[in-house]
C-alpha cells in the first residue's frame, strides 16, 4: 500500500514539475521571469495544505477508484490482488438474489423519494410563510430553524425516545389516549422508513427555508406590485413571480438535498441497527468496508454510488435549467 | 406634524379595510403558533423530560404534562444533569470535543488561509494546475471515500489508540472549500496594504501574519464557526477511528460519539438520556445565537459550492 502511494506521489510530482516547467518556459517567451525566492516562499506556504490535501482528499478518491477492482481485505493490507470486475459482478449478483443490498437500494430509494419533496416542500412553504415583516414572523422563523441546530445523532436518539415501543413513549402514549395499542414503530417494516423520513425532514428543512428566504429577498418587490395592479390572485402571483424568481435557488436546493438524502446513514444506524427494513446504501457500504472489512467490495459500491449520484445531479441540473 | 401625516399615509391606505386586516393578522399568528408548536414539540418534550425522574416520567405519560417540566419537585429538576456529569462523566467528552475543535480551527485557518493567500496574491510556476485542482476537488463528490480514508489513516499511517486523535484532527484541518473562500476574500484586499508593509521591510510571511490576517477577521470567524459546528457534530468518523472508552482511563471519544456509549449504560433513565442530549446541543445552540452574522455570511457563500 505504501508502495502504491509512493508511485502516486511520484506521478503527482512529475505532472506538477512538467506543468511548472511549461509555465516557466511560456513565461520566458513573454519575457517574464518568475522570481526564485518568491516562488520558493509560495511553495513553502502551500506545503502544509498540499501535503494534507494529497493524503486526505486526493489519495482517498484515487484509492476508492483503485480498490474497487481489488480484493482488498483490511486486515491483509500487504496482500491486495487485482480482480478485474469481480466486485461489480458480486454487486449485481447480490442485487439479483434480493439480499441485503436489494433492501438497501429499495430503502434508499424510498427515503429519497419521500424526503426530497417533503423537505423541500416544507422549506418552501415555511419560507413563504415567514417572508413578511413583523415580530411574529421573525419568532416563527427561529422556531422552524431550531431543529437544524440539533445534530443528526442527537435527533436520532431523541426520536428513538419519541417512537419508543413502550407504553410511555411519547407517540404511543398520545395515541394511547385514543385507545390505540402501543406499536414498535421502528421495527415495523411498514412504518420505520416513514418515521425516518419525517424526522429527517423535520431536522433539515429549516436550513433550506433560510436559503429559500434569501432567494425570496432577491425578487424585486415591484413585480408583486405590478401583479397586484393586474388583479392577480395569490396563486397567480406565486406561479408568475415567486416561482420563476426562485428557479436557481430551487436547482441548488434540490441538488444538495438529493445528494444528502442519497447518503443517509446516521439515522438508521443509531435508531434500528443493521436491519433489512431500514438498511440504506451508505449503511451497506459502511458495514461492508468497516464492520466486515471488505474494503475492495465496499469501494466498488462507493464507486457505483458516486457515478449514480453524479449522473443524477448532472441530469437534474440539465433538466431544470432547460425549462427556463 | 406634516412629517407624521406622510408617514401615516401608507398605514392609512392599508387600514382601508381594518376589520378584515386584523382578522387576517390574527389567523396568521394562530397558524404560526400551531406550526411552531408542531416544530418544537420534540424539543419541548426533550427539555421537559430531562427534569423528570423515571417514575415522574412514567406518571406523566399520555397527559399534557409530558411537555411540562416536573413542577412538583423543583428541587430535583437538575438531578439528571448532575448525574450525567458526575456518574457518566459527559464533561470529559465535551472537553475532548472542545479540544479537537479548537485545534482544528487553528490549523484549518492557518493552513487554508496560507494556501488561499498564496493562490490569491503570489506568482509562481504551477499555479494554474493548483487552481484547476481546487475547482476540480470542490466539485468531485468525496463523501463516498470514507472507507479508503479509514484505510489510509489506520493502515498506512498505522495510527493506534492515542495517536488516532491525529486522525480526527488532520483530515478536518484541510478544506478545499475554505481555501477557495480565503482566496476569494484575499483577492479583494487592496495591494496597497501589502506594499506598505513591504516598504517597511516585511517578508511575505510577515505580510501575511502582520497585515493580512488581522484584516481578515470576518472570513476567519466564518471559517472558525463552521469548523466548530463540523467537528462538534461529527459522529461517524470519530466513532470509526477512535477506541471506545475503556474502564478507568481518560476517554478519547468526542461528545457525539460518546452519546452511543452513554445510551448503552445499563439502568440509564429516559430523563438522563434527555439531559445528555441537551448538554450535547447547548454549545451549538450558543454558537448559532452568538455567531449569527457569520453563519448567515456562510449561507451567502454556500451557493458558490456549486
Amino acid at each position: 500500500m505504501l508502495g502504491t502511494t509512493l508511485i502516486i506521489l511520484a506521478v503527482f510530482l512529475a505532472v506538477f514539475a512538467v506543468i511548472a516547467i511549461v509555465d516557466i518556459v511560456t513565461a520566458k517567451k513573454r519575457k517574464e521571469v518568475y522570481r526564485v525566492k518568491s516562488s520558493a516562499t509560495a511553495y513553502l506556504m502551500l506545503l502544509p495544505a498540499i501535503i494534507l490535501a494529497f493524503l486526505f482528499i486526493l489519495l482517498p478518491i484515487l484509492y476508492s477508484l483503485g480498490y474497487a477492482f481489488t480484493d482488498y481485505y483490511l486486515l491483509k493490507p500487504n496482500d491486495i490482488k487485482f480482480i478485474d470486475i469481480q466486485n461489480f459482478k458480486q454487486f449485481f449478483a447480490e442485487l439479483g438474489e434480493r439480499g441485503t443490498l436489494y433492501h438497501a437500494i429499495k430503502n434508499t430509494v424510498i427515503f429519497v423519494v419521500g424526503v426530497v419533496p417533503l423537505q423541500i416542500g416544507l422549506a418552501l412553504g415555511l419560507a413563504i410563510f415567514v417572508n413578511r415583516p413583523g415580530k411574529g414572523a421573525k419568532i416563527f422563523k427561529v422556531c422552524f430553524f431550531a431543529p437544524v441546530v440539533i445534530s443528526l445523532s442527537v435527533t436520532s436518539y431523541l426520536w428513538l425516545q419519541i417512537l419508543s415501543p413502550s407504553e410511555t413513549g411519547l407517540l404511543n402514549s398520545i395515541l394511547g389516549v385514543f385507545g390505540a395499542e402501543p406499536r414498535d414503530w421502528l421495527r415495523d417494516p411498514n412504518s420505520a422508513m416513514i418515521c425516518i423520513i419525517i424526522l429527517s425532514a423535520w431536522q433539515g428543512c429549516g436550513y433550506q427555508m433560510l436559503i429559500f428566504l434569501s432567494g425570496l429577498s432577491n425578487i424585486r418587490k415591484e413585480l408583486y406590485e405590478a401583479a397586484s395592479l393586474d388583479g392577480a390572485s395569490a396563486w397567480k402571483k406565486f406561479t408568475t413571480v415567486t416561482w420563476p424568481g426562485l428557479r436557481s435557488t430551487f436547482v441548488y436546493i434540490i441538488i444538495t438535498v438529493f445528494i444528502g438524502a442519497c447518503r443517509i446513514l446516521t439515522q438508521p444506524m443509531l435508531m434500528t441497527g443493521y436491519q433489512d427494513h431500514t438498511v440504506t446504501l451508505s449503511y451497506y457500504m459502511y458495514t461492508q468496508g468497516y464492520t466486515y472489512r471488505w474494503v475492495g467490495y465496499s469501494s466498488a459500491v462507493a464507486f457505483l454510488m458516486t457515478i449514480f449520484i453524479g449522473g443524477v445531479t448532472f441530469l437534474q441540473r440539465h433538466l431544470l435549467r432547460e425549462k427556463k | 406634524m406634516d412629517k407624521n401625516l406622510i408617514k401615516d399615509l401608507p398605514n392609512f391606505k392599508l387600514n382601508k379595510k381594518p376589520a378584515s386586516h386584523t382578522v387576517k393578522e390574527v389567523i396568521y399568528h394562530i397558524v404560526g403558533i400551531i406550526l411552531s408548536l408542531i416544530f418544537l414539540f420534540p424539543i419541548i418534550y426533550m427539555i421537559a423530560t430531562s427534569t423528570k425522574s423515571e417514575s415522574a416520567y412514567a406518571a406523566s405519560a399520555g397527559s399534557i404534562s409530558m411537555f411540562l417540566p416536573d413542577f412538583t419537585n423543583l428541587g430535583t429538576a437538575l438531578d439528571n444533569y448532575k448525574s450525567v456529569f458526575t456518574n457518566y462523566g459527559i464533561w470529559r467528552y465535551a472537553l475532548n470535543s472542545f479540544l479537537y475543535a479548537g485545534i482544528v480551527i487553528v490549523l484549518n485557518v492557518l493552513i487554508n488561509g496560507l494556501a488561499g493567500y498564496v493562490m490569491a496574491k503570489l506568482v509562481f510556476p504551477g499555479k494554474r494546475l493548483l487552481s484547476f485542482m481546487i475547482i476540480f476537488l470542490i466539485v468531485v463528490p468525496v463523501e463516498t471515500s470514507i472507507i479508503p480514508l479509514y484505510s489510509i489513516v489506520k493502515v498506512m499511517l498505522g495510527l493506534k489508540q492515542t495517536a488516532s486523535v491525529i486522525g480526527i484532527i488532520l483530515p478536518a484541518s484541510i478544506s478545499i472549500f475554505n481555501i477557495f473562500l480565503f482566496m476569494q476574500f484575499f483577492q479583494g484586499v487592496p495591494k496597497e496594504y501589502e506594499e506598505a508593509a513591504r516598504i517597511d521591510g516585511a517578508n511575505t510571511m510577515g505580510v501575511f501574519f502582520k497585515v493580512i490576517l488581522p484584516l481578515s477577521k470576518p472570513i476567519i470567524a466564518t471559517v472558525a464557526v463552521f469548523c466548530f459546528i463540523g467537528v462538534w457534530n461529527d459522529y461517524l468518523w470519530p466513532s470509526m477511528i477512535l477506541p471506545a472508552p475503556g474502564e478507568g482511563e481518560w476517554p478519547l471519544y468526542p461528545i457525539q460519539s460518546a452519546l452511543t456509549t452513554i445510551q448503552s449504560i445499563e439502568g440509564i433513565t429516559t430523563g438522563e438520556i434527555m439531559a445528555s442530549l441537551i448538554v450535547t446541543s447547548i454549545p451549538i445552540f450558543v454558537i448559532y445565537v452568538a455567531a449569527q452574522k457569520y453563519i448567515v455570511q456562510g449561507f451567502g457563500t454556500a451557493g458558490l459550492k456549486m
